[in-house]
């Protein structure tokens, strides 16, 4: 009796096809980020975030041949997450990067904290914390046009979600609010990051951040929901 | 057309921060792996590590003031660039003390979001941190600029104050507090003849037509509000010093310290000119002049003007502002 396809926890197998599910949708996007951060800022952002996830995805590969992090357990959920935080805090310029860093500083701590495997509580807790870190240092409310409009409705909605709810279920409706928040950033005047010295430039084209964290909760969606895997049994 | 002598733009920071560690090795030493600048000689008595940083371009700040009695770490960007958050969180897990680590930031969007990405990863890891952020610049004191005033020629003031405070064993809390006083008591505005040259270029920032000044230039060659014509020095520091002393808080008292600092291409013979012009006005308007200091300290890249900070003093600050310091740049 093989095994049956079920719903798919946040394990660290699931979280390492998260994040390489993320770096092929941000590769395969790049020139239009790229457009869109042309038109109203200085046109590094989509550059810069595959720069990120090249390192990753190197993190990631040296992660699953026996290296890591000594303080983590490298077979744990958090540990492709810590990954991806250290290359994007340290080794990528301008300050979009860097700051995605800290979003996933925040979630790897907690689901490293989480019971196992972490669920729905610890999504909703490392993004909120995420999104507190990233306004704390940027100083950026929902409505300037930045990263912030997706980040924080996808921490809204996961908080919104039951505990214990299924993660999937949760990372859905968390992707539907970035992906609002991403499009609603569109209308808006840049009011934080270099796109606000371009002034009325910036109308009518969303903020590339927004959309990067948008894509982030729908490639976790996607990836919990796809049943291209059995489970590890 | 003026040119930095130089191998190529790309060399010109480079091989300045390898000069500048070889020249300076018996205080500082530069880390390569994460590139800062720490003192090599560190008073006993900190319970609280210094760390600033900003973009090349402005020495002898930030690493000429490195050494006892004043900073203990500084973090070089790009020329008039941030510095990574890299650098700052590396450089600052080095220095911590016994109470952390205390980061001297000047007002600018770049320095911030990088010296804030730095303190949250060093919040990660259980070392206390705390920012004082320097913003003196009078001629971006405006309810239009959302970002605030820049920071300037405080920052050597604030980085002198503090480093003795801190040299004191003083807290975390307490040298916040004090630098927040400092930066609130001080006033700068600089103008200047001629833009600076842009390195990669090789052409000024900006031109200026013949006996015209840019009045509020900031450091990074950023054009001014306005201009002004090319007044006699005695009127030009009158206007100078008349708008810093109604720009110093109400609390202040009538006695100053007074920073005359060239921003890069000006003269010594100039400066004490203008050092000589200052303390006539303050003496006209019955304002003591408790100290002053005068060279470039704060400077941008080779811009031809100067800056004039004035600070209200009290007993503490000046007794601060004494107290010895050994440091690449530091002249007293």
């Amino acid at each position: 009796m093989p095994d049956q396809p079920g719903p798919k926890g946040l394990t660290h197998t699931a979280v390492m096809d998260w994040m390489t599910r993320f770096a092929a949708t941000v590769r395969s996007v790049e020139p239009e980020l790229t457009a869109l951060d042309q038109k109203a800022g200085d046109g590094d952002f989509g550059a810069n975030l595959v720069t990120g996830l090249d390192g990753v995805r190197r993190a990631l590969d040296a992660l699953a041949a026996g290296a890591g992090n000594g303080e983590r357990d490298r077979r744990g959920p958090d540990a492709p997450l810590d990954a991806a935080a250290r290359v994007f805090l340290d080794d990528v310029g301008g300050t979009s990067g860097p700051l995605f860093g800290l979003l996933f500083q925040e979630l790897a701590d907690a689901l490293g904290m989480a019971a196992d495997p972490p669920g729905t509580a610890a999504l909703a807790l490392g993004t909120a914390a995420g999104a507190a870190a990233i306004q704390r240092v940027g100083e950026a409310e929902v409505g300037d046009k930045t990263m912030v409009d997706a980040l924080v409705p996808a921490a809204r909605a996961l908080a919104s979600c039951e505990p214990t709810a299924d993660p999937a279920h949760a990372l859905h409706v968390a992707a539907v609010a970035a992906h609002r928040g991403a499009r609603s950033t569109t209308d808006l005047r840049a009011r934080r990051g270099r796109a606000s010295y371009t002034g009325d430039h910036s109308r009518g084209v969303p903020d590339p951040g927004a959309l990067a964290v948008a894509l982030l909760f729908a490639s976790a969606h996607a990836e919990l929901t796809s049943l291209s895997r059995l489970p590890v049994s | 057309m003026p040119q930095y002598f130089r191998d190529s733009p790309e060399s010109l920071v480079p091989d300045a921060l390898a000069g500048f560690a070889a020249a300076h090795a018996d205080l500082v030493a530069y880390n390569p792996d994460h590139g800062y600048f720490h003192t090599r000689h560190i008073a006993p008595a900190r319970r609280v590590g210094l760390v600033s940083g900003g973009g090349s371009g402005h020495e002898p700040l930030h690493s000429g003031f490195l050494g006892t009695g004043m900073l203990d770490a500084a973090c070089p960007g790009r020329i008039f660039a941030s510095p990574h958050n890299r650098q700052i969180f590396e450089a600052s897990r080095a220095v911590a003390r016994a109470d952390g680590v205390l980061h001297i930031v000047k007002n600018y969007t770049g320095d911030r979001i990088n010296f804030g990405i730095a303190a949250e990863r060093l919040a990660h890891e259980g070392i206390r941190c705390a920012r004082v952020l320097i913003d003196d610049d009078l001629a971006t004191d405006s309810d239009d600029i959302a970002v605030g005033r820049r920071g300037t020629g405080a920052t050597l003031i604030v980085e002198k104050i503090l480093g003795a405070a801190a040299d004191e064993g003083r807290g975390l809390e307490d040298l916040v507090a004090l630098g927040t006083d400092v930066t609130r008591r001080a006033r700068s505005l600089a103008v200047a003849a001629a833009a600076h040259t842009t390195p990669q270029s090789g052409t000024p920032a900006f031109t200026l037509p013949d006996n015209v000044l840019e009045f509020g230039v900031g450091i990074h060659g950023e054009r001014a509000e306005g201009t002004t014509p090319h007044a006699p020095l005695g009127k030009l520091v009158e206007t100078m010093t008349d708008q810093l002393l109604a720009a110093l808080p109400d609390s202040a008292g009538a006695r100053v310290l007074a920073l005359v600092n060239g921003l890069g291409s000006i003269t010594s013979l100039e400066l004490y000119g203008i050092r000589h012009a200052v303390a006539k006005a303050l003496d006209d308007r019955g304002v003591g002049l408790d100290r002053s200091l005068t060279g470039t300290f704060v400077s941008a890249l080779d811009m031809r003007g100067f800056s004039l900070t004035l600070f209200a003093t009290d007993a503490e600050a000046l007794r601060l502002w004494d107290a010895p310091a050994r440091t690449p740049a530091w002249p007293l």
